[in-house]
């Protein structure tokens, strides 16, 4: 770093900034930093470009080709797409992931809210323990929590299994039937998504003023109304946030199939990107997982800026 | 969207949702003195414990299975705590020269990819927040733009792109490409606009140059902004599975990673359940010690005044 302070700011510069704070309301636009600017800006967009941009362009490349490591490419139009949109597994696999968000994503919102609402009522030492604790899965890799849930869920005895045995059911091979394994996948998804959503979902909470609780409570409101008519629109930005910030990384998910069960028991826990990343190291030509994953990109990468755009202009709007 | 994990998605939820002021970790508002009755006490007790069971149950059994014996973890019918708590597991693993090494190696290049993040994306947030340049909005809406291109997007050709430029193997493929990240760039950006211009004015009028005002007043006040998005960066570098198992292909390399050591290690050696989860336990140990020290700093992180 020490090197950057060396860095040729030009001499001649620095003076000419010295101009007085309020210049006259001329046209003249303010002198620019260019050179200081694409300097200290160039590493970031180096990087950026070469590993965001240009992939993301070779892609839309790719996917227009009948392209490998070994040959030429060809220019083969929309047969890649064509291809995906035909392909029952891809199909499938996209309604696995709304099922598997599906359950996900609403046990997420309303234990998140849930967890707000409780930590709003405990003392300060309380509140941070259950904070803490709420987050500690959110730093624990897919790999552990899949290592863990996989022993969790192991057909005689797991941690499952048995607790379940106190409510008379039988032991389940959770993880290898066909019928149970994705349901047994939303457990780590939901264990490792909660944190953040809680934290997010408490903060929107607190930024509630204490002032409508206490005229609401003087007109008589109770509880439920009072998270009807007051919380729950209040919180309506957060929630839509969480919505389709968990939405689009739920569905996303590949790391947990991966591990836990490649995919199996007969494709049963085989999540839209477990498809492409399994596709891709097999295929000889990866134009069809490629084609696939710019779909998935262009609904989701959609829907999250439309979503971020919505609340910030509303924020915008409404002070 | 960084390449190295899962972790990238939680990222943008920790820093889109940020705000300046956010990371510094502010007092607890009072709290609201409506009183629910000793049932409601209990009540509200009793579902606080169930969060923190919920919550740490899995790990405290991983943990605790690590010191089992090794036809123990897996028993009918279940226990939960050993028979006779006995260390061996943990010998064994921390014996195992492949497994200190993938610890050793996947260490510092967390802290490489970490100091890495750090710079690049807080010298682009300070040119963002503070100077003026051709092409700026446009360049901003580029940057900001990447950070809703879902991993997946471009995954696969990042790949194509690394292994022609015969990255693959190297410490560079794991370090260098996830190390930009908008969403860094965009969360110190917000804290960097929230900085007063007064004193930097000053210091322009003394004639300092935007490196020295860079280095000597923004870096300095960057603490807790850097906290987090340090934290978030090395936990992504020390989770990630998904690049490395695709980057780094040699079997046996000296750069396999902790996360593809520990996921082989179930599939090689599928019996040894014992050795796996003390080998996880310690695996985990690192990220969440740097959790419970900085937590304050984090969770203050999360806030909303980004979006409301």
């Amino acid at each position: 770093m020490s090197a950057l302070t060396s860095e040729p700011a030009p001499a001649g510069r620095a003076p000419a900034v010295t101009e007085p704070p309020d210049p006259p309301a001329a046209n003249k636009p303010r002198k620019k930093d260019n050179r200081t600017a694409f300097l200290m800006l160039a590493p970031a967009l180096i990087l950026l470009t070469t590993f965001v941009l240009v992939p993301l362009v070779y892609a839309w490349f790719v996917s227009f080709q009948r392209w490998s490591f070994y040959e030429p490419s060809v220019f083969v139009g929309l047969r890649n797409f064509r291809m995906v949109l035909a392909d029952p597994t891809f199909r499938e696999s996209i309604v696995r992931g709304l099922t598997f968000s599906a359950i996900c994503v609403p046990v997420i919102l309303v234990i998140a809210f849930c967890f707000a609402t409780l930590v709003k009522t405990m003392g300060a030492r309380m509140a941070t323990v259950l904070k803490v604790s709420i987050y500690i899965p959110t730093v624990i890799s897919g790999v552990i929590a899949s290592i863990i849930f996989v022993l969790v869920y192991e057909y005689r005895q797991g941690l499952a299994n048995y607790l379940l045995s106190f409510l008379g059911v039988a032991d389940v091979p959770w993880l290898g039937s066909a019928r149970t394994a994705l349901y047994a996948l939303t457990l780590p998804q939901i264990w490792l998504a909660l944190g953040l959503a809680s934290l997010i979902m408490l903060a929107g909470l607190l930024d509630i003023p204490e002032s409508y609780y206490e005229s609401a409570e003087l007109e008589g409101a109770n509880w439920f109304q009072r998270t009807v008519y007051i919380t729950i629109p209040l919180l309506k930005n957060i929630i839509l946030y969480l919505l389709v910030t968990t939405f689009v990384a739920t569905i996303q998910q590949y790391e947990l199939p991966l591990v836990m069960t490649d995919g199996g028991p007969t494709q049963s826990t085989l999540l839209p990107n477990l498809l492409i990343f399994q596709r891709f190291t097999s295929d000889l030509y990866p134009g069809y997982s490629i084609a696939a994953a710019l779909l998935l990109f262009l609904v989701l990468g959609g829907l999250s800026a439309v979503i971020f755009r919505l609340i910030n202009s509303e924020k915008a709007v409404d002070g | 969207m960084t390449l190295t994990g899962q972790t990238s998605v939680k990222a943008l939820g920790t820093d889109a949702v940020a705000a300046a002021s956010a990371a510094v970790p502010s007092r607890r508002r009072r709290r609201s003195a409506r009183s629910t009755g000793p049932a409601g006490t209990v009540l509200r007790y009793l579902a606080s414990a169930v969060v923190v069971l919920a919550a740490l149950l899995p790990l405290a059994w991983m943990t605790i299975s690590g010191f089992k014996a090794r036809d123990d973890v897996v028993t009918s019918p279940f226990q939960f705590f050993p028979d006779i708590w006995q260390p061996q597991n943990y010998v064994a693993i921390l014996q195992d020269p492949a497994f200190v090494r993938a610890l050793g190696v996947t260490f510092t290049g967390a802290i490489l990819f970490t100091a890495l993040s750090l710079t690049v994306n807080s010298m682009a947030a300070y040119v963002f927040a503070r100077l003026d340049f051709a092409f700026k909005r446009t360049l901003w809406a580029i940057v900001l733009g990447t950070m809703f291109i879902p991993q997946m997007a471009i995954l696969l050709t990042s790949y194509i792109v690394v292994t022609r430029m015969g990255m693959l193997n190297t410490l560079a493929v794991l370090v260098i490409p996830g190390a930009t990240a908008a969403v860094h760039i965009f969360f110190i950006r917000q804290f960097y606009l929230g900085i007063p211009t007064s004193i930097e004015e000053a210091a322009l009028l003394d004639g300092a140059s935007r490196w020295q005002i860079f280095l000597r007043i923004f870096l300095p006040l960057s603490k807790p902004v850097f906290v987090v998005v340090g934290i978030t960066s090395f936990l992504a570098f020390w989770n990630a599975y998904v690049w490395p198992i695709m980057t780094i292909t040699e079997p046996d390399s000296s750069l396999t990673q902790i996360q593809q050591y520990l996921a082989s290690f179930r599939s090689e050696r599928r019996v040894e359940y014992g050795m796996l989860l003390a080998g996880s336990t310690l695996a985990a140990l690192p990220v969440i010690t740097l959790f419970l020290i900085f937590q304050r700093y984090i969770i203050s992180g999360i806030r909303i005044s980004g979006i409301k």
